[in-house]
């Protein structure tokens, strides 16, 4: 089997895997929705296969990774089916010209990701190089993880996209960087597809798919083969999932959201990160029900954060950030904030985009900024976050910054940029509500 | 139309704009093929026959092995962490040990344990069998 045929064809076994876990959770899922959330579920839950076989001591092998996710299939699947039906049912979304850009820009996108073997240095020494020795080892590798020599690897960093390209090195019958560009390509559809489900439910199909358009190029990530991608499409729809939530108090979103969360916590360490921020959000942003209640909602993403952190506080794996004094260096860093802000300012990635929507956010009315209060607090929060480990950081903060800040704010721009522009077009009053027309409330 | 709103219609409009990335787009409509030949050879472009020796050096060892690095760089931000992050990756499964640290301590215990030594692109002179050469560099197993 040529190495492209085998990525799709793990691509595609990984959206038939999400389907049931998509209609056990959701069972009206039908459309955009369906398929985006389906990769996505069915990418998360294969990493959980591979993570339980390794804990199990059971080396990886096509067939033992094939039937251990043929039994999560199937009990999703009478999970399903067991669910009621129910009345209500989405409509089917009508397509706009907007549509064929969103899919040219996937489109260019899957072109760029697989010009040629992987470059990004970060796939190579991080993402694909544990991937790699996990395949080798035929499990996840804990005395490479823990060997003082590898720290260089980030050891602590979740494990979500490794072992999906270790299933991809599976179903290909052997390690090849040569097409690992498609899972990200992948990922950013995934995302986009729940984009235009979830902004179909609130505004018109021209407007739906112009702010999927627009979110097209942030939801692709230019650091091919490392965990961004992955971690924009769990924490973009796991953000925008718990936006809609709070404002139709759908139980169903909130499972969508609390899920997609806890994945992005399996991606990258600022999922982690992500999580926080979201629990905060969801304890200040809405009034009903309780702050208690809601966080309640959000169980499903602590339990599948929890599984990596037990393991990594087991196998003593370090975190570069935390080495040392993390608070010390940060007081020392203090009297210098105003320098350091500049060069973060300075260094901003896309800063017209930021500058627009800052714009946006101030000229909006106050009640539509007020609407939008949980995401915009999400994002507040997280690049507070991000900095915060600017000042903490045992590097050096120059190189750090110039490093990492561009990745860092791509990963938050989707869901603001969502919000903001839905604000606004529902401030020019063009806007319309699908809620009449089917969707549940 | 009020002055609010025609603020709100630019700022839809600059994000719509912002967003947009046209290198991307044009992607499917130029020749990709000077990308590709760009992208080819990016990561190892200063020593472009270091993957080919990583390779011959995977081929000639067994999982498990332990394998010391010796390249013309010697210092760690000067080209050993390229050649030691790039070695971990093409010798997965083996055990890659730096013969220098990130403070560019020189670790004569990593030597002295390794099983073999991986040497590119320079000659190294201690009692040792070559096991393989080729690709600009030389495996040996030393002598104990």
């Amino acid at each position: 089997m040529t190495g492209i045929i085998a990525t799709l064809v793990a691509i595609l076994s990984l959206i038939v895997l999400g389907i049931p876990i998509t209609l056990a959770i959701d069972r009206h899922a039908r459309g955009p929705l369906l398929l985006g959330t389906s990769f996505l579920y069915g990418s998360g839950a294969m990493s959980f296969v591979m993570l339980a076989l390794s804990i199990a001591h059971l080396r990886w092998t096509l067939i033992r990774v094939t039937v251990s996710a043929l039994v999560v299939f199937c009990a999703a699947s009478i999970l399903a089916v067991k669910k009621p039906a129910g009345a209500q049912r989405p409509q089917p979304l009508k397509a706009t010209i907007f549509d064929a850009g969103t899919v040219l820009t996937l489109t260019a996108y899957a072109l760029y990701a697989t010009l040629k073997s992987l470059w990004d240095w970060d796939f190579w020494a991080i993402w694909g190089l544990k991937a790699r020795v996990f395949l080798e080892a035929g499990g996840i590798d804990w005395r490479f993880l823990e060997s003082r020599w590898n720290t260089f690897a980030h050891p602590d960093y979740p494990l979500l996209v490794p072992l999906t390209f270790d299933f991809i090195a599976l179903v290909n019958g052997g390690w090849s960087d040569r097409w690992l560009g498609l899972p990200g390509v992948a990922w950013a559809a995934a995302l986009l597809l729940v984009v235009r489900a979830l902004a179909s439910r609130e505004t018109s199909p021209l407007f739906a798919s112009l702010v999927t358009l627009t979110l097209a190029p942030l939801a692709v990530s230019s650091h091919l083969g490392c965990a961004e991608g992955a971690l924009i499409a769990f924490g973009g729809a796991g953000v925008l999932m718990i936006r809609a939530a709070l404002r139709d108090g759908d139980p169903v979103l909130w499972r969508h959201g609390a899920l997609m969360l806890g994945f992005a916590a399996n991606c990258k360490n600022e999922g982690l990160a992500l999580l926080v921020a979201v629990s905060i959000g969801v304890a200040v942003a809405g009034s009903r029900p309780r702050a208690t209640a809601r966080l309640r909602r959000l169980w499903p993403a602590y339990a599948l954060m929890t599984p990596w952190l037990l393991l990594r506080l087991t196998h003593m794996l370090p975190t570069d950030i935390a080495s040392g004094s993390p608070l010390s260096r940060l007081i020392a860093r203090l009297p210098q904030a105003h320098e350091i802000l500049a060069f973060l300012v300075m260094h901003l990635h896309e800063p017209w985009l930021w500058l627009a929507i800052l714009t946006g956010i101030l000229i909006a009315p106050a009640a539509s900024r007020r609407s939008e209060g949980f995401v915009l607090l999400v994002t507040a929060i997280q690049l507070c976050f991000y900095v915060a480990a600017y000042f903490a950081t045992p590097h050096d903060l120059h190189w750090h910054v110039l490093t990492s800040w561009p990745r860092l704010t791509s990963q938050v721009a989707p869901p603001v940029t969502f919000a903001v522009f839905l604000m606004l077009a529902k401030s020019l009053n063009v806007g319309r509500t699908l809620q009449s027309n089917g969707f549940r409330t | 139309m009020t002055l609010r709103r025609a603020l709100i219609v630019i700022a839809l409009a600059a994000i719509v704009a912002m967003c947009i990335d046209p290198r991307l787009l044009l992607m499917p409509f130029v020749d990709r093929a000077p990308y590709a030949r760009a992208l080819e050879g990016y990561p190892d472009r200063q020593w472009p026959l270091y993957p080919r020796f990583l390779e011959g050096v995977h081929a000639h060892t067994r999982p498990g092995d332990t394998i010391a690095l010796i390249v013309p760089a010697m210092r760690w931000d000067n080209g050993y962490l390229y050649a030691y992050y790039r070695a971990c990756y093409f010798l997965a499964g083996r055990e890659v040990l730096p013969l220098v640290d990130p403070q560019n301590n020189k670790l004569q215990q990593n030597f002295r344990n390794a099983r073999y030594v991986a040497v590119f692109g320079v000659t190294l002179r201690t009692p040792a069998d070559v096991v393989w050469k080729g690709e600009g560099g030389r495996l040996l197993r030393l002598r104990r």
